[in-house]
């Protein structure tokens, strides 16, 4: 792996093989998710990983189609599910790199179970939430994210707080938390990077306006609000994890960077057997014992 | 005298009388005593403490045809009295419950420990009563309360003069508590002398010379036969097949299987997953596959109802998975821990929209272990999720089956259909290309020289999303062309015993099959000749082998554990062919004196339909949880 950050190093072209031309990729123009579709492309070619490595695993919605856009090996499923197909293909085949890529509908309303357990399963998976708080393509109904930031007098069933996903991955016991913001997609792919290389679940939750239906969180509104994390902060300590979250909340800030990050020791695990001659010549004596 | 041919009849409170146990020592034994058992109505409550459980076991020289009916001829009702002062007591529920079944002549023996209980009725009916403090002499004389089992089990064994000198008990009792010290193993010899004292004491007293049964050992002539549940054949065919991951979410009756591929998969290097819902199984196992894995998920209807959105996944997507559903009572929750066969219809049509299915239906635990083997084979094959239709009967069958069976009914796994490095030309790798045969070969991700792109929305030869209408009706006709395959390669036709041509035929699928073999048997005797025609593979129907085998039949008679008569309904809806049907959906399995009664009705008396429902009145009121 090249040692310059994931920004210098050029985009690979074997990233757009494969894939949707570029004229025909179909998100609004200024979309949030072209910054992610670029950092993504960035931090893969930083890693030197090769497309067949690679399984993306898209949610429903816009942010979804991500997987088209870029090479490698894909999987579009129902809405909520990326991360329990995820828990299924890393312990079927750990040695492919699963990067799922989704919404903040698909993870955090309808997928929201299997995000909670993603976080305690552990599973070696990188999640990118492209977070713009509403439903893009039915035409932008709220999201739990939806309304972050913005002055909220009465509240109700119907409308609710803005759900505020890094507290939740933290208390589930996600092993890596961090944060990114489509306006600067060279940070972004650092975290990528890192995400990728996290030995076990990392959620990404990347702020990825939505031009035509979110008029409130704008990149505007973003610049104006995100704030790197400082650099002594220790991600590996859950409580000032917690602490910054607390702090930047005081102070009406989002930060960006990485939040938490402890690899938990996991058992080692070997690719399960798939192909004819693994299979052959099953030993079936030791159940036939029991039964005796 | 009637030697090895009789049917036990063990009752008692769940959890706390020991049913299971005594019904899996005693099993055992006579399996290796060269007897055949079959424990094919296992009836437990959907609570964990204190509800009426009962076990009733077939055991005969020869395999049994069925279980037959319910007729039992040795009872054995082991409760006891927590408190004898209330008025109901329940040491009489098996009595009570059973009593009127149990055949005139035959044996009663119960747990007398806080009293002895009227029987007044059945003396009458020369019944030979044995009241035996089973629980009094465990707790006071040994003073361990556990190995009541042993004494109601050498009791049992002493009433049917069998294991005299002890020996298979023995053998039995080492294997198991050896570890824990030879004291154990004695301590459990004793408790079953003391159960054989107490026989042998009424025996005298009433000066009978023996209960009119015997057991005796059968030579096998080295033939090794082991006692297998039908979850266990299920899985461990799933292990042969080449299946390494499994997902599950509790649910009863699927849960036996969770525990078995929980216990062996690591075993065979594979993984086995307690999701955390219903739907997160399924979806991990879908990942499993993709990623190359033979996968399978288990449930029963509530839980198969959960995992429907993924079908259709499965389907549009071309991921092969094998899909169990063990059926029990439903709609909704249902009655969880009683058999049922009202999930056909949902097999064959849950989920939007069309896409190719294959469902089939092991009759028999010899068929859980084989069609389940032919379940990944076409998994693979087709690419598209194959449904495994079982119910609570065959899921807790326990039954003798010589070991060699399961040997020589391997098929080796072979995974039709996935291109290699080799195979792949760089950038001409279509995942969907559209074939003649529906089908196009896939690849394991990681392997160079191809890369997929796999999609639940309708996609084009890429996998890239599509919406064009000549791309998206040449899709989809690809997808169903599967079905066509299917139906020339490997539909198979239905199970034929008999004659079906000018006769009435019986026609079942699923755990039914037992017993409409023996009442064919029973109606030919009586002078009736009827065939059995039984499905096994339902979906895609196939009409072209099923419609020629009872078109000429006298009258097709379906037989189902459901409301509404579901495979007669697809009968009727496929082969065009009019249907008369007996149903029984009240919990318990067809026995066969039900079937032979609805043939009587609707041959005799011309009905369309007969229902089968018998009232027994409450003894005990049990309120049940889920």
């Amino acid at each position: 792996m090249s040692t310059k950050p994931a920004a210098r190093t050029p985009i690979s072209k074997v990233w757009e093989e494969n894939a949707v031309p570029r004229h025909r990729i179909q998100w609004c123009p200024g979309c949030g998710d072209y910054a992610v579709l670029n950092a993504v492309k960035m931090a893969l070619t930083r890693l030197e990983l090769m497309p067949h490595e690679v399984l993306l695993i898209g949610g429903i919605g816009c942010s979804g189609q991500i997987r088209n856009y870029l090479n490698g090996n894909a999987l579009h499923g129902t809405h909520g599910g990326p991360l329990a197909y995820a828990v299924g293909v890393t312990m079927a085949n750990p040695e492919l790199r699963v990067i799922a890529l989704a919404g903040d509908g698909d993870t955090f309303a309808i997928g929201v179970e299997n995000f909670v357990h993603a976080c305690r399963r552990d599973p070696n998976v990188a999640l990118i939430v492209m977070d713009n708080g509403v439903y893009g393509l039915t035409t932008g109904q709220r999201s739990p994210t939806g309304g972050l930031g913005q002055p909220q007098e009465e509240f109700s069933e119907e409308s609710p707080p803005a759900f505020n996903p890094l507290r939740l991955a933290l208390a589930a016991g996600a092993t890596f938390v961090a944060q990114s913001f489509s306006g600067d997609p060279r940070h972004s792919a650092d975290v990528y990077v890192e995400a990728i290389e996290h030995p076990g679940f990392a959620f990404v939750n990347d702020f990825s306006p939505c031009v035509t239906y979110n008029k409130f969180n704008t990149y505007d509104w973003f610049k104006q609000h995100v704030e790197l994390v400082p650099p002594d902060h220790d991600p590996t300590d859950l409580q000032a994890a917690f602490r910054l979250l607390d702090d930047f909340e005081a102070r009406g800030r989002l930060p960006l960077g990485v939040i938490y990050r402890r690899p938990r020791r996991k058992k080692p695990q070997q690719r399960l057997p798939m192909w004819d001659h693994e299979l052959a010549d099953v030993d079936l004596e030791p159940m036939l014992r029991t039964f005796r | 005298m009637v030697t090895n041919r009789l049917k036990l009849l063990v009752g008692g409170v769940q959890l706390r009388d020991g049913v299971g146990t005594v019904v899996d020592v005693v099993g055992r034994i006579l399996t290796r005593a060269g007897l055949y058992v079959l424990a094919n109505e296992r009836n437990y409550a959907s609570t964990i403490y204190g509800a009426h459980q009962f076990d009733p076991l077939v055991i005969s020289a020869t395999p049994p045809l069925s279980h037959g009916d319910n007729l039992v001829d040795i009872l054995m009702a082991l409760e006891f009295d927590s408190n004898p002062d209330v008025p109901q007591q329940p040491n009489r529920d098996t009595i009570l419950r059973h009593g009127p079944h149990l055949r005139d002549g035959g044996v009663l023996l119960y747990d007398s420990s806080t009293g002895e209980v009227p029987v007044d009725d059945l003396v009458a009916r020369g019944v030979k009563v044995f009241p035996l403090p089973a629980r009094q002499i465990a707790l006071r004389e040994l003073r361990r309360e556990v190995v009541k089992n042993m004494v109601v089990t050498g009791a049992l064994f002493r009433l049917l003069e069998f294991d005299m000198d002890q020996a298979y008990l023995r053998q039995l009792l080492e294997e198991r508590f050896l570890r824990k010290g030879r004291e154990l193993v004695e301590l459990n010899l004793e408790a079953a002398r003391r159960g054989r004292e107490v026989i042998e004491q009424v025996l005298a007293a009433q000066g009978w010379r023996d209960v009119g049964y015997r057991l005796e050992p059968v030579p096998t002539n080295g033939e090794r036969r082991l006692l297998v549940s039908g979850s266990e054949a299920l899985g461990m065919g799933a292990i042969q097949a080449g299946c390494r991951f499994y997902a599950g979410y509790p649910i009863t009756p699927a849960s036996p299987l969770l525990a078995f591929m929980e216990r062996w998969l690591p075993r065979y290097q594979g993984r086995s997953l307690q999701g955390q819902n219903e739907r997160e199984s399924i979806r991990a196992a879908l990942g499993a596959s993709l990623a190359g894995v033979r996968a399978m998920v288990a449930s029963s209807g509530p839980g198969i109802s959960l995992k429907v959105e993924e079908f259709g996944l499965a389907g549009a997507g071309e991921i092969p998975l094998v899909v169990v559903n063990a059926q029990r009572a439903g709609p909704s929750t249902g009655m969880p821990t009683k058999t049922e066969q009202a999930d056909l219809r949902m097999m064959i049509g849950a989920g939007h929209g069309d896409f190719p299915r294959i469902v089939l239906a092991p009759s028999t635990l010899e068929e859980c272990y084989t069609m389940i083997q032919e379940a990944f084979y076409l998994a693979d094959k087709y690419q598209c999720p194959v449904f495994v239709l079982t119910d609570l009967t065959l899921a807790e069958v326990r039954k003798t089956v010589p070991e060699a069976f399961f040997l020589e009914h391997r098929t080796p796994p072979h995974r039709e259909g996935v291109l290699t490095e080799a195979e792949l030309r760089r950038d001409g790798y279509r995942r969907y290309a559209i074939t003649e045969s529906g089908i196009s070969p896939r690849i394991f991700p990681g392997t160079r020289g191809g890369i997929f792109k796999v999609s639940g929305t309708e996609h084009d030869e890429f996998g890239f999303v599509t919406t064009e209408p000549p791309k998206r009706a040449a899709m989809m006709d690809k997808r169903m062309r599967k079905l066509e395959t299917y139906l020339r390669e490997d539909a198979r036709g239905p199970q034929v015993v008999g004659t079906p041509r000018g006769n009435p035929v019986l026609v079942g699928w699923g755990s039914t099959k037992p017993v409409l073999l023996e009442a064919r048997e029973r109606l030919r005797a009586e002078g009736l000749d009827v065939a059995v025609v039984h499905l096994t593979h339902l979906w895609p129907f196939p009409a072209h082998l099923v419609r020629p085998v009872l078109a000429d039949a006298a009258a097709i008679i379906v037989c189902e554990q459901n409301w509404s008569g579901q495979l007669a309904d697809l009968l009727q809806e496929r082969c065009l062919l009019p249907t008369r049907r007996i149903l029984k959906y009240n919990g318990r399995v067809f026995y066969v004196s039900d079937i032979i009664r609805g043939v009587r009705e609707i041959l005799r008396n011309g009905a369309t339909e007969f229902r089968v429902s018998e009232f027994v009145p409450v003894t005990v009121e049990a309120h049940e949880g889920d």
